[in-house]
């Protein structure tokens, strides 16, 4: 499909064989890389799980600018294995596969909605991620409550104008951003990982794994979720840690079902008969040709689940089921509903980008499916 | 396979799921603390007693210390005899407490499905038979700004303009008003509307995907070659073939996102429908309460699931009574 309407085409003399014949073990970089620093995340958690007393920071140093002072909790940790996960197996295949990366965004930059998506959530992510590490937490601020935002009798001191207990309320955005991403993204990226992994293996068991398998979904997809992370956060309290948890092990359903059907189309093909005949294993087929093919499906559904996922955390530290200790756009909304005479911004601002945050995922999602997936016809 | 064996199929699974469902949910709160015990060892702290003990008398009463096989087999009888215990912050039959807050759900969730039900279908119908048009990218564009904007924050919104700012409506809900009155449907317009837009564009969305899949259609291009009126394609030869698919739909989604956003929206409104009083019951650890305020939604949807299927077999003249495919 790609490779028909791409101007540069490849050369069969060009193909570097070597590069495909490394067997069942290949050390490339890539391979090498990721396992190396995602093993690292993994020493620093146990180095800061063990050895660094709890609300003591890993690692204190006065930068010029603003003091940076790591105290990561396990959100935070399976954040930055979510961040390693993203570099690793995004953003160094993009870079690897120039070629079709351009071809994909020569189609993708026809949507000048995701475009200004992409510019969105560039910003929200550097926010989320850099901010924090800048700013800290929001401090309450008892000498200047509820001072509106600039351009409305504010400064630009606060930008966004300051709670009824004077946090400001740019950085109650910075932090409700991190907290965002964070549930995001880690609880997509296991909802995914759950999902390809039952879809994949359902398709290419059959049988009654399968029956047993698609049941299941079938069963978790009945359940309205909401309710079922209502009642579950009611039983086990509502930490962020255990929220993304939740999140992530009811929110791939819909996900397994795409991937098993597209799964099964695979391997329908000639090149896993092939692989069957050369005697590759099951597991080997699966993770060797069945999910590098549907990784575009994959990558689709990631993108739109995103939003979900966000959406539901809100709406949850909106209910104050969430951590009373964490600035969630949910929460800082939920304060400033009772507030609305006097202090309008405050539930106005964070709202707006939660809003745009959940837009743009949407509009990414649907120019992916429309870039990557040629034959999904809407 | 015949109809009726397919159909009694469907309702042994629905009795299987909704068994693996409050199993679980047993499980669920087997493994746990229960949340109400943690207040009766707070309240008993407080006033100079013991809590271990103040819990052991309460699991007592509750017949929490008997073997776990037993608690399981009572719990399962309970719930299929819809004996759900009482709530502690009504004195009630949790069954009473639902009975008399269903109405003011219904009053907001009927009305907004209809509604949302009818817009959402003639938009996406209209939106596949003019495709690339203006309107067409006005829908799509309202679909994607229904479906991101959050419900809680446009309710919060709608609040601060027509409550706060201008004073057209009422910010929060007058339970006294009497129930079949202009005035009560005057309070509910602006909760109606929020739960509205979020119904209407997953509606239109779905809609618009799978008429799309006919308006191409040969059968459809045969109808236009020999004359027939555009009205009339659109309804027997384009919105026809697409209801089996729009109507599994309309039940499965639809269970989830109306109940999932009704909650919120009567929070933020106070009107005392199932989503307020599970609220309340989370609030203060009425445990009965809450199971019966999530469970009876999760019960809904399977029985909705069943009459999906069973919709399907006579919307759909083709459908084998095979297994999934």
């Amino acid at each position: 499909m790609a490779t028909d309407t791409s101007p540069d085409r490849i050369e069969i003399g060009q193909i570097d064989w070597e590069e495909y014949e490394t067997g069942r073990f290949n050390f490339d970089r890539k391979t090498v890389g990721s396992t190396l620093s995602l093993l690292a995340v993994g020493l620093l958690w146990l180095y800061d799980f063990l050895f660094v007393a709890e609300r003591h920071p890993v690692l204190e140093q006065d930068l010029i600018l603003f003091e940076l002072s790591l105290n990561p909790n396990n959100v935070d940790w399976l954040f930055g294995l979510t961040l390693v996960a993203l570099f690793w197996y995004v953003v160094v295949p993009l870079y690897q596969n120039k070629r079709m990366t351009m071809y994909y965004w020569s189609k993708f930059k026809q949507n000048t909605a995701a475009i200004w998506s992409l510019g969105f959530l560039a910003i929200i992510f550097v926010m989320g991620t850099v901010g924090p590490l800048i700013i800290g937490h929001p401090e309450p601020n008892w000498g200047n409550p509820n001072a509106p935002p600039v351009f409305f009798g504010g400064e630009w001191a606060h930008p966004f104008g300051t709670h009824r207990t004077g946090e400001d309320i740019l950085e109650v955005t910075i932090t409700g951003a991190q907290v965002s991403l964070q549930v995001g993204l880690i609880a997509t990226l296991f909802s995914i990982i759950l999902a390809s992994v039952v879809g994949a293996t359902a398709a290419f068991s059959g049988g009654w794994i399968d029956e047993v398998l698609m049941r299941f979904v079938d069963l978790l997809m009945t359940f309205p979720t909401f309710f079922l992370i209502v009642l579950l956060v009611y039983i086990y309290g509502g930490s962020l840690f255990l929220l993304i948890v939740i999140l992530a092990f009811t929110g791939w359903g819909g996900t397994a079902r795409l991937v098993r059907s597209e799964a099964l189309q695979r391997s329908e093909e000639s090149y896993i008969q092939a692989a069957e005949a050369a005697g590759a294993g099951k597991a080997y087929i699966i993770r060797r040709h069945i999910l590098p093919n549907v990784s575009n499906t994959i990558i689709t559904a990631a993108t739109l689940i995103i939003p979900v996922m966000i959406l539901t955390e809100a709406v949850l530290a909106f209910l104050g089921f969430g951590d009373p200790n964490i600035w969630s756009w949910g929460r800082i909304i939920s304060d400033g509903r009772n507030h609305l005479a006097t202090a309008w911004w405050v539930a106005t601002i964070p709202g707006i980008f939660l809003f745009f945050t959940v837009l743009s995922f949407n509009f990414l999602g649907d120019a992916l499916r429309d870039a990557l997936d040629p034959r999904h016809e809407t | 396979m015949s109809m009726a064996w397919y159909i009694g199929r469907r309702c042994l699974w629905a009795l299987l799921a909704s068994f693996i469902i409050l199993s679980v949910t047993f499980g669920f709160l087997a493994a746990s603390p229960n949340p109400t015990a943690s207040t009766v060892a707070f309240d008993a702290a407080q006033e100079g007693g013991d809590p271990e003990e103040a819990v052991e008398t309460y699991e007592q009463t509750r017949g929490e210390d008997r073997p776990l096989m037993e608690q399981y087999t009572d719990f399962m009888i309970d719930m299929y005899t819809l004996n759900w215990g009482d709530s502690f912050n009504y004195n009630a039959d949790v069954m009473t407490v639902i009975a008399d807050s269903w109405v003011y759900s219904a009053a907001i969730v009927i009305p907004s499905t209809i509604v949302a039900v009818l817009i959402g279908f003639g938009v996406g119908l209209y939106s596949a038979n003019n495709q690339y048009t203006k309107t067409d990218y006005a829908a799509t564009f309202g679909a994607f700004f229904g479906i991101s904007v959050p419900n809680f924050w446009l309710a919060i919104m709608l609040i601060l303009i027509f409550g706060v700012v201008l004073e057209w409506f009422p910010t929060s809900y007058d339970t006294t008003v009497d129930y079949w009155s202009l005035e009560h449907a005057y309070q509910l317009v602006l909760p109606f509307f929020v739960l509205t837009t979020a119904a209407v564009a997953s509606q239109m969305r779905y809609a618009r995907a799978e008429t799309l899949e006919y308006v191409n259609a040969e059968w459809t291009k045969t109808a236009r070659a020999k004359g027939v009126s555009e009205w009339r394609i659109m309804f027997r030869h384009i919105f026809r073939p697409a209801t089996p698919v729009l109507a599994t739909i309309l039940v499965a989604d639809f269970v989830g996102i109306i109940f999932a956003s009704a909650y919120v929206i009567e929070v933020i409104f106070g009107i005392p429908g199932l989503g307020l009083v599970s609220y309340n019951a989370i609030i203060n650890m009425d445990t009965p309460l809450v199971l019966a305020t999530t469970l009876v939604p999760v019960i809904i949807a399977i029985l909705g699931n069943l009459l999906q299927d069973i919709l399907y077999t006579v919307l759909d003249p083709r459908i084998t009574y095979e297994g999934r495919n």
